[in-house]
């Protein structure tokens, strides 16, 4: 019998693209179900301070209002669990303090949207605002140091930059930037005698449904949470918001469904945003190209009501061989709406510095920028000094720059044109660290011969869907075909968040598992059975190929799934699977701690436990910019990206997945900063036409290779690419400019007065 | 002031059949498909004029429809995501999951609508004239250089100087 070519990796066709380009597919503000009434959100025009009034007589009144909430009437409700990476901001409606502009401050509900909306406009409110802080530069501000307690140091970097031939000193800014997904959030809630359903736009439902019955205190079986599609969400979508709660409130109070759509203006100020950062990056290195030193402070803003886990430092220290190295992150609590996570949170804002500096390290020794990066390649974690799971950063660099035509490049910045566009090179590496939660999935295998995957995770359009049906078919030695896969509902097996590119990478294990757990229940059932021609077997036996499971040694020796079934009297047969992080993982976590905080000691203790890195994933990416040295125009002209994504599990998905994060990285790299006025924080720009995203005509034609191979810490091998693809990409642009301009841009987004001669 | 709107009466043709209409003079054609048709293929991305997740066809040629009112289409032809289809898929659409054109699909409606309207007017020649002519749709998930691949197929294959 001839092995059956693989189905992971191949570059199928999305499973959900039928439905999504026929308008099939239902999004949350899809959702219709009888009964519905629609709300509209009244914000705070102020940033802190006081409602004194609040008149809503008219808008109760107004043709079609079934109700208005404010804090004087909504029902008291209990804050919902904190959590590390996420914590909620506070339940709204509760009283009449404002933290942030936008902050809700009543809630109509009607029979119709338009009715809803109108009548908002009716609400009169009066306040007391008092001084808000709104930006990292506000005078006064008090910044905490080491605010995650994820501070990493080795060596003796003061030092060591005192010894140093030359040293960088530069200072970086990033904006605000908003995720911005397309999808407007939305929400829909309906009570069924003490059961609380709920259509989101999240990431993670699983969140959402234990917040909420926390929130409600109702036992959390009693709430279910659906999100078969969302709109994108890019990291907005990893926390419970408080539009969520309250179209739950709503709908237990008027007893109705309720839905709630988001304006364009309420995504600025409602579902997160990347916070602005200041950076200082020092590096020491000898004239020989060696790093000797680096030491990368970083500021980031958080809200005064709701924490943030931001560290914008935390990948510095495992990124090259350097043996003096701080990473420090400090944060300040400002009167703003919560930040959160956006695709690449801190790494996006962090690699901007770091690659940015070394290129400076680059032009001050006079060496090419990739020589440098190999000359001081990590080839063991240098915080902890364990082998990587996998890396191939060297040979993202080596395809990357070959499929580039990096050769071309004269160093010399303003040595290459093309008329009068100044042509420019540049190129920025990036290291990403793996990320890993529990995953659980259960797979049923029908005696037809198709089997049904289900897991409660979230497509939130990278593929999901596609790249598990591809997981289970590899697994059972299926045609995809006959695979379904069903996701986005707490009613099925526990899954973590699509976020922090870790939930490939949690879901194919469990799924895998789940694959595995199928074959030997299967073999069970056929191995004790006379009739069977597997009669005797074990799993070491077989193999499975073409909806069949073989023996080994005589492979005309085989039997359907469904025959199997069927001769046992079943009609199916349902297995779990499960997935958990290696001990790998915390391991580096706690060796790194242990190396920051005992040195040499730290070290010994770490190497003791032969643990090894997860490594993450790896890229180089190769950009060719033009600039109009008159006008400041500026175009990214191509790009190549080298990626190491360890098992590929779907070319042409993981290939989109990286095109999408680059044109992210294009938008934060040259158009995306919230603005907000002095005073009351009003957001300034929050709509698309004056929030600038890329459009079409600002992304070039970009080329993807993967390299490397699968990773050796989960036994599918892959490694998350949902956030690489963005993180390096504003480096490449700004190193490119600098080739192009010689001029130096460390602030994002570049701006037309910083390029024009 | 609360005021109580005017309820207009209006027929639009829709996907081929006559839909009467009679609703809040503010009713937005998108709202009008999505809320009282009950369409929902086709996204409502800002309400603003600002992303093109809303276009429609009115009478043959690209609209947003948030920027239009449903009154205004009285006796008017309009077509949506979910007319393009009949037995087989139509080409775009195909070609839009071939080149694997969207990821979280919610720019795609529109994206498509905008396709089939570029390809009529004739400006789908380049990938550089598709790029500019297709840029009032904005894909966050920067779908965009497979977005010009699909046009790209469907229109070789209608002009071979394309
Ligand atoms: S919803 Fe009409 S342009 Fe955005
Ligand atoms: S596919 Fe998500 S916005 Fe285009």
């Amino acid at each position: 019998m001839t092995p059956e070519p693989r189905v992971i990796g191949l570059g199928l066709d999305r499973v959900d693209g039928p439905a999504k380009v026929t308008g099939a597919a239902t999004y949350t503000m899809d959702v219709a179900v009888a009964g519905l009434l629609h709300a509209a959100l009244v914000r705070s025009t102020f940033a802190i301070g006081t409602i004194t009034s609040i008149e809503t007589a008219q808008a109760a009144a107004a043709p079609g209002v079934v109700a208005v909430f404010t804090h004087h009437n909504a029902p008291r409700m209990k804050k919902p669990s904190w959590n590390l990476i996420t914590p909620p901001p506070p339940v709204p409606l509760q009283d009449a303090s404002v933290h942030h502009y936008g902050q809700y401050i009543a809630m109509v509900v009607a029979e119709t949207p338009q009715q809803a909306t109108a009548a908002a406009a009716l609400i009169r409110v009066e306040h007391k605002a008092a001084t808000a802080s709104l930006s990292l530069d506000a005078p006064a501000l008090k910044a905490r140091s080491n605010p995650y307690f994820l501070d990493a140091k080795r060596g003796d970097v003061e030092s060591a930059l005192a010894a140093a031939d030359i040293t960088v000193d530069a200072t970086f800014s990033t904006k605000a930037n908003a995720h911005n997904p397309l999808g407007l959030f939305s929400t829909v809630a309906y009570w069924e005698g003490g059961r609380l359903v709920v259509h989101d736009s999240t990431q993670n439902p699983y969140l959402i449904r234990d917040s909420l019955a926390k929130v409600f205190s109702v036992s959390k079986d009693k709430v279910q949470v659906l999100v078969p599609y969302v709109g994108g969400a890019f990291g907005a979508g990893l926390r419970l918001w408080q539009h969520v709660i309250l179209t739950a409130m709503a709908a237990r109070a008027v007893g109705r469904p309720v839905k709630t759509v988001l304006t364009r203006p309420q995504m600025f100020t409602g579902i997160g945003h990347r916070p602005a950062t200041i950076q200082r990056m020092r590096i020491g290195a000898l004239r020989d190209g060696t790093i000797t030193a680096i030491d990368h402070e970083a500021t980031s803003t958080a809200a005064k009501v709701a924490n943030v886990l931001y560290p914008v430092t935390l990948s510095t220290p495992a990124t090259y061989r350097c043996d003096n190295v701080r990473g420090r992150d400090r944060q300040v609590r400002l009167d703003i709406p919560s930040p959160a996570h956006m695709r690449g949170p801190g790494e996006a804002e962090g690699n901007f510095a770091l690659e940015t500096a070394l290129d400076e390290v680059a032009y001050a020794i006079g060496m090419d920028p990739i020589d440098l990066r190999m000359r001081n390649y990590a080839k063991v974690h240098p915080q902890t000094g364990l082998a990587w799971s996998s890396k191939a950063l060297d040979e993202c660099y080596r395809q990357g720059a070959e499929r580039f035509g990096w050769a071309d490049r004269t160093p010399r910045p303003r040595s290459m044109r093309d008329g009068h566009w100044l042509v420019g090179y540049g190129m920025a590496g990036v290291t990403y660290g793996h990320f890993q939660a529990k995953c659980h999935a259960s797979l049923t295998v029908r005696d037809d011969g198709t089997v049904l995957v289900r897991s409660g995770a979230t497509d939130i359009g990278q593929g999901t869907y596609t790249v598990i049906t591809q997981v289970a078919a590899d697994g059972l030695g299926l045609d995809p075909a006959n695979v379904r896969f069903e996701l986005g509902d707490t009613d099925l097996p526990r899954a973590p968040q699509a976020g922090g590119s870790g939930l490939a990478t949690a879901l194919s294990n469990a799924v895998r598992d789940a694959t595995v757990n199928a074959i030997a229940a299967l073999l069970s059932l056929a191995s004790a059975d006379h009739a069977s021609p597997l009669h005797g077997c074990s799993a070491r036996d077989v193999v499975v190929a073409g909806g069949r499971i073989h023996r080994k040694d005589d492979a005309s020796r085989s039997e359907t799934y469904g025959a199997i079934l069927t001769r046992n009297g079943r009609s199916e047969l349902t297995v779990q699977g499960s997935s958990a992080p290696s001990r790998a993982e915390t391991g580096v976590l706690l060796g790194s701690l242990a190396v920051s905080r005992m040195g040499r000691a730290g070290r010994r203790l770490v190497e003791a436990t032969h643990a090894i890195a997860p490594a993450g994933a790896f890229a180089a990416h190769f950009v060719e910019v033009r600039v109009d040295p008159l006008l400041g125009r500026l175009r990214v002209k191509r790009m190549v990206s080298a990626v190491d994504a360890g098992q590929v599990l779907n070319e042409k998905l993981a290939r989109s997945q990286i095109v999408g994060g680059i044109v992210g990285g294009i938008g934060q790299a040259l158009f995306e900063e919230i603005t907000t006025d002095e005073g009351s924080g009003r957001v300034s720009n929050a709509t698309l036409a004056d929030y600038l995203v890329p459009v079409n005509a600002d992304v070039p034609d970009i080329d993807v290779v993967f390299v490397g191979e699968p990773d050796s810490d989960n036994a599918v091998g892959v490694k998350g690419i949902g956030e690489i693809g963005l993180v390096g990409v504003a480096a490449a642009i700004g190193n490119a400019v600098h080739h192009a301009t010689g001029k130096r841009l460390r602030s994002l987004p570049f701006t037309i007065t910083e390029l024009m001669d | 002031m609360s005021f109580e709107p005017p309820l207009v009466r209006t027929a639009v043709q829709v996907n081929g059949f006559e839909r009467k209409l009679e609703a809040d003079a503010r009713l937005t054609l998108l709202d009008a498909l999505r809320d009282v048709i009950g369409l929902t293929g086709t996204k409502k991305g800002c309400d603003q004029g600002a992303c093109g997740a809303c276009t429609v066809l009115l009478e043959g040629r690209r609209v947003l429809s948030c920027l239009t009112l449903a009154a205004q289409c009285d006796g008017r032809q309009v077509t949506t995501i979910e007319a393009l289809a009949g037995d087989d898929l139509h080409p775009l659409q195909a070609a839009f999951i071939r080149r694997d054109a969207f990821q979280c699909g919610f720019c795609t409606s529109g994206q498509i609508m905008s396709a089939v309207a570029l390809l009529d007017e004739g400006r789908a020649g380049s990938d550089d004239e598709i790029r500019e002519f297709m840029s009032g749709n904005l894909c966050r998930c920067g779908a965009y250089p497979n977005i010009v691949a699909a046009i790209r197929d469907v229109a070789g294959g209608r002009n071979h100087d394309a």
